[in-house]
């Protein structure tokens, strides 16, 4: 099956005037047709950003400094937006974080709709309309509501119906930068079994950003994990759940209570994310990290494929140097 | 346990709309319970449940429509001159949920502090009150020289610790935090979750730890309370009501937590929170209950005992029988 989208080297800077900050550095992944990836990190990791650079919708003073983004085998980097609106929301749409700011809140969730299709070369009213409801319909909600506005809708309601408006086209690749933050623990499940459903009966592939591991344990096919601008861990999702490898996947696993089992102390992670203006030299979780051993503060690890005890190559990418030379199992 | 406040059959309304539509918004409803001396109450539900509503009532940012809060054996209401309302205020602080803006940006962070420990606790002299500020930085995890730090210099996770300290310099009784995690990176959160333990058990003091997020509650809390729709649904002690939930409601929520170590539940409910202007008589989960009786349509149900402190207020449950409505299998 040929890769959807193929991400490589890419890297985005903020050119701030006391100097660049790079916030995506040197990242590489592949998403096939009907995959589910999501990203996970902390704020500031650059998982946002990064999400916002396969989309191309960065604006200054962030900007793609090197790499590529090839989605179904067009390179999109150096795209102007004439070019690329032939591609958003027909190819590939974005779901933001927050739909109350996403949404507009003096337009009807219809008219909302209306402008994406006919901003894309829909222009048959009745088309339009019979369009709208079905989309609004796939993701359980009353076309009824194309009359509505934001405001009168729950906080599910509107997330739905931004997934609604991502899926008007039936796109190949749906990003999803967080859309269940805002809602509460029984309508972000709602949601997310929704979401997998959908991606079940139209195959797109989806990107997801979030900051909770947990939530995407038993929706993704893969996972990656960001820590400073860069990819620390990529594996399939039960892999990496039943065995994770870098030390800061492991403690983000271990940093979850539990509301079964025994009760145990945590510890989370000490310290603090780096600034990413001055990362740490070598590896940029050493300060934070409980296996730290000299070399790890001077020597940069790279993304090691681990295709020991069973796994094949390629599947378990680690950035850590003692997992690399076997002295961390 | 020594009982420190009760609040007995609380009740706040608001009133919306206009002069030709007057309808009543039931954010609380007829809520009673007690925190008790050293004790960490978790107090979880979805969002327009009236969570915050209590947190604010007990804070005397709102007045209840009726019913009492009584605090260290003295009606709240009875209070009249500035030193009781100090006092009180100083004793039930608060901490915020967003720790980017509860804290004044312009001045160093000692600068709340320090104004409170003036106020509250005017008999310290100018020394004692840094030399307090300090001990508060070092209780929370923080060293005293950060105490002259602005705001934007600290993380997120230090920001909320300053938020406790603030509290803390207070001599508080109890410390309403309302979501004060929910807004940091998981890595940071069990350092703060651990905070709030160690409050509780080398200071003495109280905490209603406002959340939805259960396990966080059941990793802190002694008590949980299960708030729906402006009422209270459940409560008792934790882990007797996370082992044995009996409320529908609770069994949803539980449910619900993503759980990495668990097999996913098919748990189908797409249901939405109710919207609870002018509510009428019957259980207000009915609609989402697939255990739903004739008599849940007409007859609200009141918190009754089901074990030793362990009340529910569902009429199937108080009826005997066993509530399976969305319960995962216990692993």
């Amino acid at each position: 099956m040929p890769e959807l989208l193929d991400v490589q080297g890419l890297c985005v800077d903020y050119v701030l005037p006391r100097g660049a900050v790079r916030a995506v550095d040197d990242v590489s992944f592949t998403v096939d047709r009907g995959e589910f990836l999501a990203i996970v990190g902390e704020s500031g990791c650059g998982k946002s950003t990064l999400l916002f650079a396969v989309a191309q919708l960065l604006a200054p003073p962030a900007e793609v400094t090197a790499g590529t983004v090839t989605f179904a085998g067009a390179n999109l980097v150096g795209l102007t937006d004439r070019e690329l609106a032939g591609v958003r929301w027909r190819n590939m749409s974005v779901v933001m974080q927050s739909a109350m700011n996403a949404l507009n809140p003096v337009k009807s969730i219809g008219a909302q709709f209306k402008d994406a299709l006919v901003a894309h070369g829909v222009k048959d009213k009745s088309q339009i309309r019979a369009k709208s409801a079905e989309v609004l319909k796939m993701v359980g909600i009353d076309p009824i509501h194309l009359g509505s506005y934001p405001h009168q809708l729950s906080g599910g309601m509107r997330q739905r119906s931004m997934i609604a408006m991502a899926m008007l086209f039936t796109p190949d690749l749906i990003i999803m930068d967080e859309p269940t933050s805002a809602l509460d623990v029984v309508a972000q499940r709602a949601l997310m079994v929704q979401i997998k459903e959908l991606q079940r009966e139209f195959g797109f592939a989806i990107i997801f950003v979030t900051h909770d591991m947990s939530l995407v344990s038993h929706f993704s096919d893969r996972l990656m994990v960001m820590y400073a601008g860069q990819v620390d861990e990529l594996a399939g999702t039960r892999t990496t759940f039943e065995r994770p490898r870098h030390p800061y996947t492991r403690g983000l696993l271990e940093a979850f209570p539990s509301i079964r089992g025994p009760k145990t102390p945590l510890r989370g992670i000490p310290g603090n994310p780096p600034d990413l203006a001055t990362p740490p030299a070598g590896c940029r979780f050493h300060p934070r990290c409980p296996y730290v051993v000299d070399m790890c503060k001077t020597k940069e690890p790279e993304l090691y494929p681990l295709s020991k005890e069973g796994y094949p190559a390629d599947d378990v990418l680690v950035r850590c140097l003692r997992i690399a030379d076997g002295s961390l199992t | 346990m020594t009982e420190l406040l009760r609040a007995d059959q609380l009740t706040r309304h608001f009133k919306i709309g206009n002069a030709l539509s007057r309808r009543t918004l039931h954010a609380v409803d007829d809520v009673s319970f007690t925190i008790g001396e050293r004790e960490i109450v978790a107090l979880a539900g979805e969002s327009g449940s009236g969570k915050s509503t209590i947190a604010r009532l007990l804070a005397r940012i709102y007045s209840p429509t009726s019913g009492t809060i009584t605090f260290a054996g003295r009606d709240v209401k009875t209070f009249r001159s500035r030193k009781d309302h100090l006092r009180y205020s100083s004793e039930v602080p608060m901490v915020f949920q967003d720790p980017f803006a509860s804290i004044n940006p312009v001045f160093r962070v000692s600068h709340g502090v320090l104004r409170s420990l003036k106020l509250h606790r005017p008999e310290l002299s100018g020394a004692e009150r840094q030399a307090e500020a300090a001990r508060v930085f070092e209780v929370v995890g923080l060293k005293p020289d950060m105490l002259q730090r602005f705001p934007y210099e600290l993380s997120g996770g230090q920001r909320q610790r300053v938020g406790f300290a603030q509290a803390l310099a207070m001599k508080p009784k109890l410390i309403l935090a309302d979501e004060p995690v929910s807004m940091l990176d998981v890595s940071i959160r069990i350092g703060l979750l651990n905070l709030m333990a160690k409050l509780r058990d080398s200071e003495g003091v109280s905490i209603l730890y406002i959340t939805h997020d259960i396990a966080s509650a059941r990793y802190v809390a002694d008590r949980l309370i299960v708030m729906y729709a402006g009422q209270i649904a459940e409560q008792g002690p934790i882990e007797d009501v996370l082992s044995a939930p009996k409320h529908p409601y609770t069994q949803l929520l539980l449910s619900a937590v993503p759980d990495p170590k668990a097999p996913l539940s098919d748990v189908a409910d797409r249901g939405e929170p109710p919207r609870v202007v002018d509510p009428t008589p019957g259980c207000r989960f009915r609609w989402r209950c697939p255990l739903a009786i004739d008599t849940c349509q007409t007859v609200t149900p009141v918190l009754a005992d089901l074990a030793t402190g362990h009340e529910v207020a569902c009429h199937v449950a108080q009826s005997g029988a066993e509530v399976t409505a969305f319960l995962k299998d216990a692993s």
